[in-house]
C-alpha cells in the first residue's frame, strides 16, 4: 500500500484526527488523518482510492476489533471522529460523483423506542464502510421509513431496537413499508433481537453489531 | 384515602457516577485517551452545578396478582405487568410505584453533541445521565426498605414498563395511578419519558418479599455494546 495511505489507516485506526491531537501517545506532534487526506488529494491520489485503500479498511479493522471485544465503543467513536476529519475532504467528491457511494441505507429506531447508541455506531460505521447514510433517529414511524424510501429508492432499511417490549413494532414496520415498498430488504438488529426472530417477522437479515450490517449489506448489492 | 408521593431530591454531587465507576461503565481504563478526559472535565463541571435529580414514590395496597395473566392490581388500578414481573411480586402485600429523574440536562446536551457532530462526547453525557438517574433510584430504593424494614417488611427489585416483557404503554397507567407529583416528568403519546434520563416502575413490598441478581450480572447478551460478558469471561 502506498505510504501515505498506510499512515491514514492508522490514524482511522487509532483515532488520530490531526496534528494538534494529542491522542495517541506515541503518534502526538505527527500529522492526522485530516492533513493526511489532503496531502493525498493533492498529490494526485483519487478520491476512490483513499476510500478503498485507506479509510474504508481501517474502519473495517477497527469494527472487527469491537466484535472481537478487543476496543470498546469509545475507540470505535474516536475512530469514527478521524474518519470524519477524513471525509470532510472526500464528500466534494461523492457529491461530483467521482467517488462513488456502495448504496443508501436508511436506518432508524422504531416507534416507542428512544434508544440510539448501537444505532448510532451502525451508522457510523456503514458510512465508513462506503455508504450513503439516512438516519432517522429514533421513536421512527413507518410512514417516516416509507417517506425516507419515496426520496431515495432502491435503498436498504435497518432497524433498531433496544426493548423486548418495542421490537415487536419491527414487524409493523416491516410490513407497513413492504405494502408500499414490496421490494426493500430490511436489516434488523439490537440487544433483544435474534436471527429467528429477525426471519419470523419477514426481515432479510439480522446484524449482531456493525459489521454484520455491512457484511449483509454488501451481500444484497452481490446477490 | 389520597395518594402521598414520597420526595426525594438529591443534589447531582451526590449521585453522579464517580470517575472510577464511570470509567469501568464505559471500558475507558486509558487515562490520555480523549474519551476519559472528557469525563474528567464533564464530572467536574457537574458536580459544581445546583441541578438535583428528584424522585420519589407512591406506596398502594396490593388487589390482586394474577400470574398466569400477568396482571396486577394495586388500589382498583389494573397494571398488565406481564407473567414474568408479576411473578417477582405474587408476594406483595403493597407496591411503590415510583418516578425519578435526572433533569433534562442529559438528553439536551447529548442531542446539541450529536448534531455538531461530537459522538464521544454525547456518548459520554448520555452515559453519565443514566449512571445518574440509576443511582439517584438506588437511594429513593433503599430509603423506602429503610422505611418498610421497622414494619417488618422487605421489598423487590424495581421493575420498570419495556423490561421483562411489562409493556410500555402501561406506563399511561402508572402515571394515572402516581399522579401529581413534583418530578416534572411527561409522558408522549407513545409512552416515552421526557426527560429521556427518567425512570419509573414498581417495586413489590411484602413479609415474603426478596430481592434477585439483576441486570449485567446474569445477563447473557454476548453481542450488547458495553460487553460486559467479555469483561466478566476474561475475570474468570
Amino acid at each position: 500500500m502506498n505510504e501515505l495511505l498506510q499512515k491514514l489507516f492508522t490514524c482511522v485506526e487509532f483515532g488520530k484526527i490531526n496534528t494538534a491531537s494529542p491522542y495517541p501517545p506515541q503518534m502526538r506532534g505527527q500529522e492526522g488523518a485530516q492533513e493526511l487526506t489532503q496531502q493525498a488529494l493533492a498529490e494526485g491520489i483519487a478520491p476512490s482510492q483513499i476510500m478503498d485503500e485507506a479509510l474504508i479498511p481501517a474502519m473495517t479493522c477497527v469494527g472487527q476489533k469491537f466484535t472481537e471485544g478487543k476496543v470498546f465503543v469509545p475507540q470505535m467513536l474516536l475512530s469514527a471522529k478521524a474518519m470524519n476529519a477524513a471525509l470532510t475532504y472526500i464528500k466534494p467528491y461523492f457529491s461530483s460523483g467521482e467517488v462513488k457511494r456502495k448504496g443508501t441505507f436508511i436506518i432508524g429506531t422504531v416507534f416507542g423506542d428512544l434508544h440510539d447508541i448501537g444505532k448510532n455506531l451502525v451508522c457510523m460505521m456503514v458510512e465508513g464502510a462506503g455508504w450513503e447514510v439516512v438516519d432517522l433517529g429514533v421513536d421512527a414511524s413507518a410512514e417516516k421509513f416509507i417517506e425516507a424510501l419515496n426520496e431515495h429508492p432502491g435503498a436498504y432499511v435497518g432497524l433498531s431496537a433496544l426493548l423486548t417490549t418495542t421490537m415487536t413494532n419491527m414487524k409493523t414496520i416491516i410490513d407497513k413499508v413492504h405494502e408500499v415498498h414490496p421490494d426493500v430488504k430490511f436489516i434488523v438488529g439490537g440487544a433483544p433481537v435474534s436471527a429467528e426472530f429477525a426471519a419470523e417477522i419477514g426481515a432479510d437479515g439480522y446484524a449482531a453489531d456493525p459489521q454484520d450490517d455491512i457484511k449483509l449489506l454488501e451481500g444484497f448489492l452481490n446477490a | 384515602m389520597e395518594r402521598r408521593f414520597h420526595t426525594y431530591r438529591y443534589p447531582l454531587s451526590e449521585v453522579l457516577p464517580s470517575l472510577d465507576e464511570l470509567a469501568r461503565y464505559l471500558h475507558m481504563e486509558d487515562t490520555e485517551h480523549p474519551a476519559y478526559l472528557y469525563m474528567v472535565e464533564r464530572l467536574e463541571q457537574l458536580r459544581s452545578s445546583d441541578l438535583e435529580a428528584v424522585g420519589g414514590y407512591v406506596v398502594g395496597r396490593v388487589d390482586s396478582v394474577e400470574v398466569a395473566e400477568g396482571r396486577l392490581a394495586v388500589e382498583g388500578v389494573s397494571f398488565a405487568v406481564g407473567a414474568q414481573v408479576a411473578g417477582y411480586l405474587k408476594e406483595a402485600s403493597e407496591a411503590a410505584l415510583f418516578l425519578c429523574t435526572a433533569g433534562a440536562l442529559f438528553s439536551d446536551e447529548a442531542h446539541a453533541l450529536n448534531a455538531a457532530g461530537d459522538f464521544l462526547e454525547a456518548y459520554i453525557i448520555d452515559a453519565i445521565g443514566s449512571l445518574t438517574v440509576e443511582r439517584a433510584m438506588d437511594r429513593i430504593h433503599a430509603a423506602l426498605a429503610e422505611e418498610q424494614a421497622p414494619l417488618g417488611l422487605k421489598i423487590t427489585n424495581r421493575y420498570s414498563p419495556g423490561y421483562c416483557n411489562w409493556p410500555l404503554l402501561d406506563q399511561h397507567q402508572l402515571f394515572h395511578f402516581v399522579g401529581e407529583n413534583p418530578t416534572g416528568i411527561t409522558l408522549s403519546p407513545s409512552a416515552l419519558m421526557h426527560p429521556i434520563k427518567s425512570v419509573s416502575g414498581i417495586i413489590g413490598i411484602g413479609t415474603h418479599c426478596r430481592r434477585r441478581a439483576y441486570g449485567c450480572v446474569i445477563c447473557q447478551n454476548k453481542t450488547c455494546i458495553y460487553r460486559r460478558i467479555v469483561q466478566r469471561e476474561k475475570a474468570v
